[in-house]
């Protein structure tokens, strides 16, 4: 296993965001994390790195990387490995391009071999879809459109050949043609040179089309984990069945959709029990006595969950979802 | 009656000698809901810049409500400004980290001057709500927000000045579908409850056909298709809608 993370649990100001996140990630293996707005996908994958400073939030838990517990590790020995073994490409391209060097010089800074840097990065500028910036060496992030910077970074990611990349939200600005184009570069390393990846987003239909394996985060804690296929062909938690019948179909456009409907429970004041018992529509008096665990459900499928087995007999009916 | 008129509108960046904005000329009437489509990096938010006057044009003319945006004063453009807003695609670069999200809001009222301190707070308090966060983010630093909090919390200052026309860029890329349908929903609410104008940039065409009344398509800098949602997505003739259309279905 390449990374392991156990029991993380984060909080900022005393509230805890993260609540006990489990997961793992194997080598040559793409994980997808997904889970509305302010459920804590981001301040999971910042922990990995140990990107989040003390003095903004309590991090307790174990990110096993190469059996090294990355919360223990110091300055020095965290720098070999940021950038380095591990990339990280930001929600928010542009606040962490840094402003005052060129593209080509953040580039080569990641380059993990010092020899004919222009083709290289020449490389690199056409797999993300920057042709247009080739040969271009005076270009700065400001002068690049959102979606460019976005490419950039997904550029300086790769170019230090890392082990694991951590992509946050990596094609929000993108249109779909463009999207693809940086779905495929990055099954392509994942295939040619065994990157193994944790893949952020909200939007369930791109993480379906790269993930191996899923996991769907609620209220700072995963609710249910899986294989893609398992979580396609039977997802078990309500908030997951909520989230794959949300998705409309190309017909369907016209309408909006909010299958799932009322809205997330502020950290500091989580309901007792299940947390997504307040919009669940399968919900039973028993939901609020203790949050559920993790369950098994079969090989490679856990969900949080006290219901699990009658639920999937009571969703939408077919012809009304798109998967 | 047209609320936004623009004619032959330039944009060269010098440096690189970009033309980002090459010739643009479009209509928009009070009232419509305006898609603006295209390729990362064809100048659509070059063009909305442009319309603020955030950046300099080279030459053209933006006619808003008879005024030629381009020629009046800087105070004039500032009043302008309360009843023309915009969204930012970027909402990091657009928030200062270091205010409190109820300053980031209450700010916009206070050019009103009559305004009470409790109805500033009130007010933010409800915008706050309907973007789906509620009062307790007042007192948070947009720097302790998550991206889809913060992409909110731009919608909302948006919507404080009680604007006439809006320029979304992107205004709910990184929200998940619930949020994104109860966004949307808001929007398209308001629009037919105040008769607002939008122009609407964004790479999803679900969104795009879900709330727009036309589109536009553009690429490198100009506009090579435009008409009704319904005439572009049945019979694109470009390539590049093409494609985007195609993809789109296999998605
Ligand atoms: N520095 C901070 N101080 C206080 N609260 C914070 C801070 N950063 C994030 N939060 C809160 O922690 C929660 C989780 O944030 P996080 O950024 O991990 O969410 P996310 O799942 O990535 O959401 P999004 O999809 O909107 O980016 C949110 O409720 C957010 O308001
Ligand atoms: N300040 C600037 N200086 C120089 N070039 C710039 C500047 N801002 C934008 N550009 C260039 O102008 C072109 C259009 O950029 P713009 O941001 O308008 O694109 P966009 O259509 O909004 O793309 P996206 O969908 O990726 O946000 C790009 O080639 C970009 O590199
Ligand atoms: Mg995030
Ligand atoms: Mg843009």
């Amino acid at each position: 296993m390449l990374l392991q993370i156990k029991n993380l649990k984060v909080g900022y100001r005393n509230i805890e965001v993260v609540r006990g996140v489990e997961l793992n990630i194997d080598k040559g293996e793409c994980v997808g994390l997904i889970g509305e707005s302010g459920c804590g996908k981001t301040t999971v994958g910042l922990s990995v790195t140990k990107l989040i400073p003390e003095r903004i939030g309590m991090t307790s838990g174990e990110i096993l990387f190469e059996d090294k517990n990355i919360l223990k590790l110091n300055p020095e020995e965290l720098r070999n490995i940021r950038g380095k073994k591990i990339s990280y490409v930001f929600q928010e391209p542009f606040s962490s391009l840094n402003p005052v060097f060129t593209v080509y010089e953040q580039i080569r800074e990641m380059l993990e071999k010092k020899n004919n840097i222009y083709i290289q990065i020449a490389e690199i500028l056409k797999s993300v879809g920057l042709e247009k910036i080739i040969g271009r060496k005076n270009v700065y992030p400001h002068e690049l459109s959102g979606g460019m910077q976005q490419r950039a970074m997904i550029g300086m990611a790769i170019a230090s050949k890392p082990s694991l990349v951590i992509l946050d939200e990596p094609t929000t600005a993108l249109d779909v043609t463009i999207q693809r184009q940086i779905l495929d570069l990055i099954t392509g390393l994942k295939n040619k040179m065994n990157l193994s990846i944790l893949f952020i987003s909200h939007d369930l239909r791109i993480v379906f089309s790269i993930a191996d394996k899923i996991g769907i985060m609620y209220a700072g804690k995963i609710v249910e984990y899986g294989t893609k296929e398992k979580i396609i062909s039977s997802p078990s938690h309500p908030y997951t069945i909520g989230l794959i019948d949300s998705i409309p179909s190309f017909e369907h456009r016209k309408q909006l959709f909010n299958v799932i409907g009322g809205k997330a429970p502020l950290f500091s004041e989580l309901p007792k029990g299940c947390k997504f018992y307040p919009r669940c529509r399968f919900r039973i008096k028993e939901c609020l006595k203790k949050e559920p665990e993790l369950k098994d459900i079969s090989a490679d499928h856990f969900s949080r969950c006290i219901l699990t087995s009658e639920i999937a007999a009571r969703r939408l009916p077919k012809q009304n979802r798109s998967i | 009656m047209k609320l936004l008129k623009i004619d032959s509108l330039h944009k060269t960046f010098k440096k690189h000698k970009v033309s980002a904005v090459d010739g643009a000329s479009f209509s928009i009437f009070k009232g419509e809901v305006l898609g603006l489509v295209g390729e990362s990096g064809c100048g659509k938010t070059t063009l909305a810049k442009l319309i603020l006057r955030l950046i300099d044009a080279d030459k053209g003319s933006i006619f808003y409500k008879d005024k030629d945006l381009l020629k009046i004063s800087h105070s004039d453009m500032r009043k302008t400004r309360k009843s023309l807003q915009i969204i930012f695609q970027d909402p990091y670069a657009s928030l200062d980290p270091r205010m409190r999200i109820g300053e980031v809001i209450e700010e916009v009222y206070d050019i009103h001057k009559n305004v009470t301190g409790r109805e500033k707070k009130n007010k933010a308090i409800e915008l706050l709500e309907t973007v789906g966060l509620g009062e307790v983010y007042l007192q948070r630093l947009s720097s302790e927000l998550s991206g889809g909090e913060r992409q909110r919390v731009g919608i909302a200052r948006a919507l404080a000045t009680d604007p006439e026309f809006i320029i979304c860029d992107e205004p709910v890329s990184s929200l998940d579908i619930s949020i994104q349908a109860q966004i949307l929903n808001l929007l398209i609410d308001l629009q037919k409850r105040k008769n607002l104008t939008y122009l609407f940039i964004s790479h999803d065409l679900g969104v795009i056909g879900s709330i727009c009344d036309r589109v536009m398509v553009m690429q490198s800098g100009k506009f090579v298709e435009s008409g009704s949602c319904e005439t572009i997505f049945r019979n694109p003739k470009h390539e590049y809608t093409k494609t985007l259309l195609k993809s789109a279905l296999l998605s």
